[in-house]
């Protein structure tokens, strides 16, 4: 107890120092804070936006479709197969998948058609809010297409053009079709944005001569559901298929690179910290050494008269923790105000000239994710750091011999 | 009984190549109530031999002991142990901590010793008004005089009763009126409480007040009022 406030009044005795090394401190952390809060929202946006407007949480197309997408390697019993997926409690949406080219006027490209359930889509992705003009598709209107946005550029395209599709069917015809331009994207990502055209599954079926079967079905589960064990739940429907057995991924499959760095750049976090925190280190050490360098003779008598060296550790130990205590509330305080405007208003990134990565366009405004483990571990670091860096003076003061110390001036 | 006891007592300190011997033989025995100046001039080993016997150095060769035991065979914890219990230590300046109060100060090593909370304060308390310090207590050593730390520092040193008080010139850093106080205060301690004092001094006003004179000269007795 007398130790404690000893250790407070010695902190107070040099204020400007102690007040320095707390600001440092309190600043160190702040910027901790907000700065892990910015690339957990960073990681949690893009794993969003990648689940959310391009694959799912899991694809399912039929057994060999990934290695050689063929117009006719189809998952046969789809009714049977969303059935069964709507049973388990997840969403679920149909897409047919072809190729073929484009053209208004005289410009033509080679395109990505994409068949869409307009219903169910928007239950599975939120793609329709990235249209950047026009309107999407309606089942009422089946020879509406919706195109990405460079497409659109390519062809020089823009809304109520009309839009000659040519390709070939699954019975070897030609499939020859125009159609209205309901809408233009905004951008999305590589593979939309360059080439694909959205149309109703109903026009898809018409134009490709393709009256059953879908090539993929984009699941959505709910949130915090392990992927793996919902990957295997729906493989293992599979029963229902009866000539192509159906091949399940989870996103992270889909896109390896993009799941590992999403989990590396957490890790990377840390490093990030920790060197943050060096700087702080050496604060912390520098004014601790001073601090005990100065009262030298005090500590020599103080452990002449009995204070034993693992009070005078202890002490000095204190006079730093404190110091860290301070500069914690300080910082979390300070923190507390930018974390509310950097996670409800966040940081335009188009004034930064957007933000693309792995051939997703991510994030439009950048906002600050914040959690208990994001504010726990800038903490945590701090402590484990101020911990190492106080721990050379302590022992110092520490092992002062009383003889040597009252001859030190 | 002897409390404090030097037996052949050398130290050399060594300086490089040089060799300093601080003290040559010393033989010296303290008994209990005594109140005993070591003079000498300086460098004769007055410090070197108070440090001996705080247990906070340790001879080249020869033996302290303190009550009977050798402090060579003991641990460096033992030590420490001992000096918080058994020794009452007044150097010559900077006796006090400077966060702490006068209070706070005379009673640390009661605290130290883990003396209960009441206990601790009734004793203090006495004792800071013994050495006229009443009203003094909640102030911090830099709002006290010099004569006043060292009447903390005094009983500090007194105030957990301890077999012997050291004090390495107590009275060099106060005018010598305030000395002679210090003095008397001190000498009153030891006839009124029986507080055995091992003090040293090179102030030739001090033989008037102490019952025992011992004279150093290179680190060994040259004279003992007491012999
Ligand atoms: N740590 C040390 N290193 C070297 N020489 C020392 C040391 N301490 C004391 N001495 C020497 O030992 C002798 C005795 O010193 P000291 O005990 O301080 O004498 P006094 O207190 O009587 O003035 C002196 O010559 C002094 O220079
Ligand atoms: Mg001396």
């Amino acid at each position: 107890m007398r130790l404690i406030s000893m250790a407070w009044r010695n902190v107070w005795r040099n204020s400007r120092r102690s007040m320095v090394t707390i600001a440092a401190m309190a600043f160190a952390l702040w910027v901790m804070i907000n700065y892990m809060g910015l690339v957990d929202g960073m990681i949690v946006g893009m794993e969003h936006d990648a689940v959310d407007l391009e694959v799912g949480d899991l694809q399912v197309v039929a057994q060999g479709y990934r290695d050689d997408p063929a117009l006719d390697l189809v998952i046969t019993d789809e009714g049977a197969l969303l059935q069964g997926i709507d049973a388990l409690g997840y969403q679920a949406a149909p897409r047919l998948l072809g190729g073929g080219l484009a053209a208004v006027d005289h410009d033509s490209a080679g395109v990505r058609l994409v068949g869409i359930d307009v219903a169910r889509d928007a239950r599975v992705t939120s793609i329709a809010s990235r249209l950047n003009s026009g309107q999407w598709l309606d089942p009422d209107r089946p020879h509406d297409v919706v195109l990405g946005k460079r497409l659109a550029r390519t062809l020089d395209a823009h809304v109520d053009d009309q839009l000659l599709v040519l390709s070939q069917g699954a019975d070897g015809s030609i499939a020859n079709d125009l159609y209205t331009i309901a809408g233009i994207m905004g951008g999305v990502g590589d593979a939309i944005d360059r080439s694909t055209v959205f149309m109703t599954a109903g026009a898809f079926r018409e134009l490709m001569v393709l009256p059953q079967g879908v090539h993929q079905v984009t699941v959505r589960v709910p949130a915090g559901t392990d992927l793996d064990l919902a990957a295997a739940r729906v493989t293992a429907l599979d029963s229902g298929q009866a000539e192509h057995a159906i091949d399940v991924q989870t996103w992270r499959q889909i896109l390896p690179t993009l799941a590992t760095m999403l989990d590396s750049t957490r890790g990377l976090m840390g490093v990030v910290a920790f060197i943050v925190y060096i700087a702080i280190a050496i604060l912390i050490l520098n004014a601790m050494l001073m601090a005990v360098f100065e009262r030298i003779r005090e500590l020599g008598v103080m452990k002449a008269i009995g204070y034993g060296p693992l009070t005078v550790f202890g002490l000095i130990l204190a006079e730093s923790a404190m110091q860290t205590l301070v500069a914690t509330g300080l910082g979390l305080v300070l923190a507390l105000p930018s974390m509310w405007y950097l996670q409800n208003v966040g940081i335009d990134t188009g004034v930064l000239g957007g933000m693309s990565m792995m051939g997703m366009s991510f994030i439009h405004r950048w906002t600050g994710l914040y959690s208990v483990r994001g504010v726990q571990e800038p903490v945590f670091i701090l402590w484990f750091m101020v911990g190492a860096a106080v721990l050379y003076p302590a022992l110092k003061a520490a092992r002062i011999r009383p003889i040597q110390a009252m001859r030190y001036q | 009984m002897s409390i404090l006891r030097f037996q052949g007592v050398t130290k050399i300190y060594r300086q490089g190549q040089v060799e300093v011997p601080a003290l040559r033989g010393l033989d010296l025995s303290i008994q209990a109530g005594e109140f005993t100046a070591l003079v000498g001039p300086s460098g004769s080993g007055k410090t070197t031999a108070l440090n001996m016997a705080g247990a906070l150095d340790i001879p080249t060769s020869g033996t302290v002991s303190l009550e009977g035991t050798d402090l060579a065979g003991l641990s460096k914890r033992a030590l420490s142990h001992l000096r918080r219990d058994r020794i009452g230590f007044v150097f010559q300046a900077y006796n006090l901590i400077p966060v702490l109060t006068a209070y706070e100060n005379a009673e640390s090593v009661l605290a130290l010793q883990g003396v209960a909370l009441a206990d601790r304060r009734q004793r203090v308390m006495a004792l800071l008004d013994e050495l006229g310090l009443a009203g003094m207590e909640d102030r911090r050593p830099d709002q006290l005089s010099g004569g006043q730390q060292q009447r903390v520092a005094i009983a500090r040193a007194i105030a957990s009763k301890p077999a012997i008080v050291l004090a390495d010139e107590p009275t060099a850093n106060v005018d010598s009126e305030t000395s002679q106080r210090l003095l008397g205060l001190m000498q009153k301690l030891n006839e009124e409480r029986g507080v055995t004092f091992l003090f040293s001094t090179h102030d030739d006003r001090v033989l008037a007040y102490a019952r025992r004179v011992v004279k150093l000269v290179d680190g060994a007795v040259a004279e003992d009022s007491a012999a």
